[in-house]
């Protein structure tokens, strides 16, 4: 057991140190193939400087890389390989689109073909930062985008299955350009999805779609709870605001009850049966009093003081929701998106 | 122990009764009266207009009542001469029901035929029935009541006597008036039925009520 922990570190230890001996190895040779360049050694220049960019990939140090290539293109351009020195700085513009070499090192002739290739190549780079967090419509995050040449791109937020989720910018870009998204969806509210694709596309000023770039964006909101929204008013908190048919029923059998006592009284205390003059004048009193009732309380008729106060408590009511409604947006405003930005992807149409 | 825990009670029923709103009413009444006489010697009718006031005072369930009128009252078709009629009641009632006064008093009625007076003072026992019907301006109510005893000088003993009273109460809103209009009618039997006497009127008041 002991012996297989030694040999893992001792394999571990000799993987580190192949690392180590091949970046010193890819530098060296750099370092070779510059002074060679400098010396006008042109060929043994480029037979170094191949070797050091066969052996560092590029994305360990990205600096060497594009010294490199830029070194290598002039050492093709002196040995007479136009078309190996064009290809080589297209090499570089695609790793580099913002890359310049320094014109106080490199001369007119390599200048000029560098910036001719530049001019012919389309393409464009993304900077991300990997991690982002912004508040939701206040806050931004912040895309650049550098350009190899004048091109006109379109910047699209998709959602994972294409469908658009956003624009972003639509228009030309000569360098450099800074897009911003403050964390809305298209129509203004907090996204709904928890990924989306931050979609770059590049064409010619003819509008030939050269370069695709596409960076996924994960998403995480964190918001306060809303508020839920006060309960309208129930039927049966408002008040009718016709009247039924109750109050004129009411005040047709009140009447016809008390009319009917007064007519039976004589008879209920041993009286006279017979209709008395008086009798006649109460009941003539009463039955008025219930037409007008009924007439008064006529089925249908609005009913304006319980109208008001139904008004008063919608108009409460509304106010209430109001109030919700603006705490809700009070709170969807401080919620917060943390945005993760992935690796960058790069496709060509045709696949060229 | 006893008569702290008494002392309590007392406390309780004050501070309630402290709480309660006496409510006084009172203005004026008219009353058309019709009066007829039945005897073996014949019948006699009168009619006339008495004047007078009314009362009330409401304390919680308890209420007191006071009535006075007077008038004349005349012969319908001849025959006996005019008399004074003078009337009054008194009555406290309790209200079990918000719709339903129980009480009870004394009615006294007194007719003045040339200096001579007859008094009728009646002992009687109330119910009354008063609900709402047309919202709350208007409100039907229906009284009857029964003379439990009596105290009559004419010859005749009495018998029984009944008697009720069915109307409205005209409330007008926002102020703190009433009307009144009902029928009234009082029926008296003496001697085993070979007197009785019927008094009958519309009865119109106007109270000032505080509510």
């Amino acid at each position: 057991m002991r012996s297989m922990a030694l040999l893992g570190l001792l394999a571990c230890g000799l993987g580190a140190g192949s690392r180590a001996a091949r970046a010193q190895s890819s530098a060296n040779l750099l370092g070779d193939g510059i002074r060679a360049y400098r010396n006008l050694e042109f060929d043994l220049a480029a037979r170094r400087l191949r070797g050091a960019l066969a052996q560092s990939p590029g994305k360990d140090a990205p600096a060497d890389q594009a010294t490199g290539l830029v070194y290598l293109g002039a050492a093709d351009l002196f040995r007479g390989r136009r078309d190996s020195a064009t290809a080589v700085f297209r090499r570089l513009i695609m790793f580099d689109p913002g890359y310049q070499p320094d014109r106080l090192i490199f001369p007119p002739e390599v200048t000029g073909l560098f910036d001719r290739v530049r001019q012919e190549t389309k393409t464009l780079a993304i900077a991300v930062p990997q991690e982002t967090e912004i508040a939701v419509g206040d806050g931004a995050l912040s895309v650049r985008l550098v350009a190899s040449s004048f091109q006109t791109v379109e910047v699209t937020l998709l959602n994972t299955d294409g469908g658009p989720f956003r624009q972003l910018y639509a228009g030309p870009i000569g360098d450099s350009l800074k897009v911003q998204w403050d964390g809305l969806d298209a129509a203004g509210g907090i996204p709904a999805v928890d990924r989306v694709l931050l979609r770059v596309a590049s064409r010619t000023p003819s509008g030939v779609l050269v370069a695709i770039r596409q960076v996924p964006l994960d998403l995480r909101v964190f918001r306060g709870d809303t508020l839920a929204w006060p309960p309208a008013p129930t039927q049966s908190q408002l008040l009718p605001e016709r009247s039924s048919g109750g109050p004129a029923a009411r005040a047709l059998l009140g009447g016809i009850l008390v009319s009917g006592a007064v007519i039976a009284l004589p008879t209920i205390v041993g009286g006279s049966g017979a209709p008395s003059e008086p009798q006649v004048a109460v009941v003539g009193a009463v039955g008025l009093a219930s037409l007008v009732g009924c007439i008064l309380h006529r089925p249908g008729r609005p009913l304006e003081a319980n109208i008001r106060s139904n008004e008063t408590m919608r108009e409460e009511w509304r106010q209430r929701v109001a109030s919700v409604k603006a705490e809700n947006a009070r709170r969807v405003r401080q919620a917060r998106l943390a945005i993760h930005a992935g690796e960058s992807t790069f496709i060509r149409p045709g696949g060229s | 122990m006893r008569t702290l825990l008494v002392l309590l009670a007392l406390a309780g029923m004050a501070a309630r009764l402290v709480a309660q709103k006496l409510r006084p009413a009172v203005g004026p009444l008219v009353i058309g009266v019709h009066v007829r006489n039945e005897s073996p010697a014949g019948t006699d009718e009168f009619s006339g207009t008495t004047f007078g006031g009314e009362g009330g005072l409401s304390f919680g369930r308890l209420v007191l009542r006071l009535d006075y009128v007077q008038g004349s009252v005349s012969p319908v078709s001849g025959g006996p001469s005019a008399r004074d009629l003078i009337e009054g009641r008194a009555e406290i009632g309790f209200r079990p029901l918000r719709w339903l006064t129980l009480g009870g008093g004394p009615h006294a009625r007194a007719y003045v035929i040339d200096g001579r007076s007859v008094r009728w003072v009646l002992w009687n026992v109330r119910g009354r029935a008063e609900g709402n019907f047309i919202g709350s301006a208007v409100a039907g109510y229906m009284e009857g009541w029964r003379a439990v005893s009596a105290d009559v000088n004419v010859p005749e003993p009495f018998d029984h006597a009944e008697g009720g009273e069915a109307g409205i109460v005209l409330r007008l809103s926002g102020a703190p008036l009433q009307a009144r209009v009902a029928y009234r009618i009082d029926h008296s039997v003496l001697g085993g039925g070979s007197r009785q006497e019927t008094v009958e009127g519309v009865v119109v008041a106007f109270s000032v009520v505080r509510r």
